[in-house]
């Protein structure tokens, strides 16, 4: 018994460690090649660590393309879109956990069936009306579809959330003399911390990583985001891995960060709604 | 008298609270939709911006007609396939072991499941570069245990460009099934498995009969909506491969999405967009008709 034990033990650890390695190891190579000269990136012989540490990468990143614009870009698309999606999600989530109404079971499968729309399948439709109101290579553009995008799903999670919250909660800052939107402000909201956090981060990672309409609706190098920016380096026949690799590990930053301070948060989020309880 | 007006006002609210969403998905999905249905009837080339006429089911036959399109199509279905079946396989596996007291394990589950936060875009670039054929490092790998001779061209063939792909969008769902499924785990009262054991049932009948059937309503509704996901993730599969060589990596979104931007041809590109819109319906009725979506959590 005790032999078993060992062995179910060891086998555990075991695996544990070889997921961790899976896990780890491409963002190590990710990182690795970013501080590797030129010549040693191109060389056949394979380095587990940079023979000489350079930051090389970084500076020509930075240099030759306007990595900076793209951040801010990215930055602004992302932060607005994102605000937008948690604002209208905590307003219907509200709805559709609070309140019995006609059609509820309608609106409710509009929601569940548009998360599975995914966003490139209206990208000609859209890029035609973006291109009649003016929009094309205008970044509003992407906040409103990178908004539209998420909200069905910001908005379902969003809603187990407030199931989660006793009425009695709101019923009981009630009586305490508060209305109905005093109760959600003050009492509500506060204890849906995490949930908030959850879908922001949700949206965020969204918006910040979303490639296609990027692509298509932007044609002006200093409006580009990240990824669009950064497809220039990819599509060249021959790739500069170094300033490649060092525009990514850039990129990955905010989102690692933020991922780890929220981790907990997410997924509880995530897992809101999909666990019976 | 001022209580009925404020029930009255009570009837509006929650209309009037889901409104902003509604409108956003009624006017800037479900019309672009409709649109686009209209679009796969017209021929619409911004190559020839003033010749846009009506011209019946010709983009449809174009569409049918193309011999590369059932291969998409196949192409679709086995990475659908393949990535779903991994990422469960594997992220059972996760939560499994996870499923377990041991020191550092708050520390171990942040790092595992940050690939999950990692764009589709990052992810294809770092496999692109680890199976680079000539100084990447999986073929040194490879080749220094002997298992192959020489280094393989993972993206520039056509019988191993779905490969990368695959083992990019595997590496970045793990996690995801991992968190749902360790979550559902965790929901099992302790005195269920408890008392499971006290009645002398084995660890693996526990496993099976007690916790599976437990954890099953919530591996359902991931594993539908993971199907979509993936189905609609071609990111990994756009930076790594493009679809090609020839096709033999490209699925439907990957072949829509280059219709617009790299043919121009509207109209033939929104037909295509009509199909694979129609894969979805059809797959979307299913999940919600399987879930019975109240029933199962509202996820």
């Amino acid at each position: 018994m005790k032999v078993k034990q060992f062995l179910v033990k060891l086998l555990r650890f075991v695996l544990l460690a070889i997921f961790l390695f899976a896990t780890i190891f491409p963002f190590y190579w990710l990182v690795l090649t970013s501080f590797k000269s030129r010549q040693e990136i191109n060389s056949p012989e394979i380095h587990f660590w940079p023979a000489e540490p350079t930051v090389q990468n970084y500076i020509t990143a930075f240099k030759q393309t306007r990595f900076d614009v793209f951040i801010g870009n990215s930055a602004y698309v992302t932060i607005i879109s994102s605000l937008l999606v948690l604002i209208i999600a905590i307003l219907g989530g509200y709805a559709l956990s609070r309140y019995q109404f006609r059609f509820k079971n309608l609106i409710m499968g509009i929601f569940l069936v548009s998360q599975m729309v995914p966003l490139v399948i209206a990208i000609i439709p859209m890029f035609i009306l973006y291109s009649k109101v003016g929009l094309i290579d205008n970044l509003l553009s992407l906040i409103i579809s990178y908004t539209v995008s998420n909200v069905p799903f910001c908005m379902i999670t969003m809603s187990s959330f407030f199931k989660r919250i006793p009425v009695s909660l709101e019923e009981a800052a009630q009586i305490d003399g508060c209305n109905r939107f005093q109760s959600v402000l003050r009492v509500v909201l506060p204890v849906m911390l995490p949930g908030i956090v959850a879908v922001f981060v949700f949206a965020f990672t969204g918006c910040w990583n979303e490639l296609f309409y990027s692509i298509m609706m932007i044609n002006s190098e200093n409006l580009r985001t990240i990824p669009a920016g950064l497809m220039n380096f990819v599509q060249k026949y021959d790739i500069d891995w170094g300033q490649m690799t060092a525009a990514a590990t850039v990129t990955l930053i905010p989102v690692t960060v933020m991922f780890f301070l929220v981790q907990k948060h997410i997924v509880a989020g995530l897992t809101a709604g999909a666990v019976k309880e | 008298m001022k209580a009925k007006k404020k029930r009255n006002w009570r009837k509006w609210e929650p209309y009037l609270l889901l409104a902003p969403g509604l409108l956003l998905i009624v006017l800037l999905m479900g019309y672009p939709l409709l649109y686009s249905v209209r679009l796969s009837f017209l021929n619409y080339n911004l190559l020839t911006p003033n010749d846009i006429h009506f011209n019946g089911l010709e983009n449809y036959q174009k569409l049918f007609s193309n011999p590369d399109l059932w291969l998409i199509v196949k192409n679709s279905i086995i990475w659908v396939v393949v990535v779903v079946f991994f990422q469960f396989l594997l992220g059972f596996t996760l939560a499994m072991l996870l499923n377990s007291q041991f020191r550092g394990k708050g520390l171990y589950q942040s790092v595992a499941f940050l690939p999950w936060a990692v764009s589709g875009f990052l992810i294809g670039l770092t496999f692109k570069w680890l199976f680079s054929q000539h100084n990447g490092v999986i073929n040194f790998a490879l080749q220094s245990l002997g298992l192959i001779d020489a280094p393989v061209s993972w993206l520039g063939s056509e019988t191993f460009s779905m490969i990368v792909p695959i083992v990019g969008m595997i590496w970045y769902g793990v996690p995801f099934f991992g968190i749902m499924i360790l979550a559902a785990l965790q929901s099992i009262p302790v005195d269920v498995i408890e008392s499971a054991k006290i009645d002398g049932a084995s660890a693996t009948q526990t496993f099976f009969k007690v916790m599976i059937p437990y954890v099953r309503p919530t591996i359902t509704v991931t594993l539908l909506l993971r199907v979509i996901w993936v189905f609609n993730s071609p990111d990994i599969i756009y930076i790594t491969t493009a679809g090609g060589p020839a096709n033999t990596s490209n699925i439907l979104p990957l072949y829509v999405f280059n219709q617009a931007y790299y043919s121009m041809d509207f109209g033939y590109g929104a037909a295509a967009g009509i199909l694979m819109m129609e894969v979805l319906l059809i797959y979307a009725m299913l999940y919600l008709k399987l879930t019975s979506y109240e029933k199962a959590g509202d996820f």
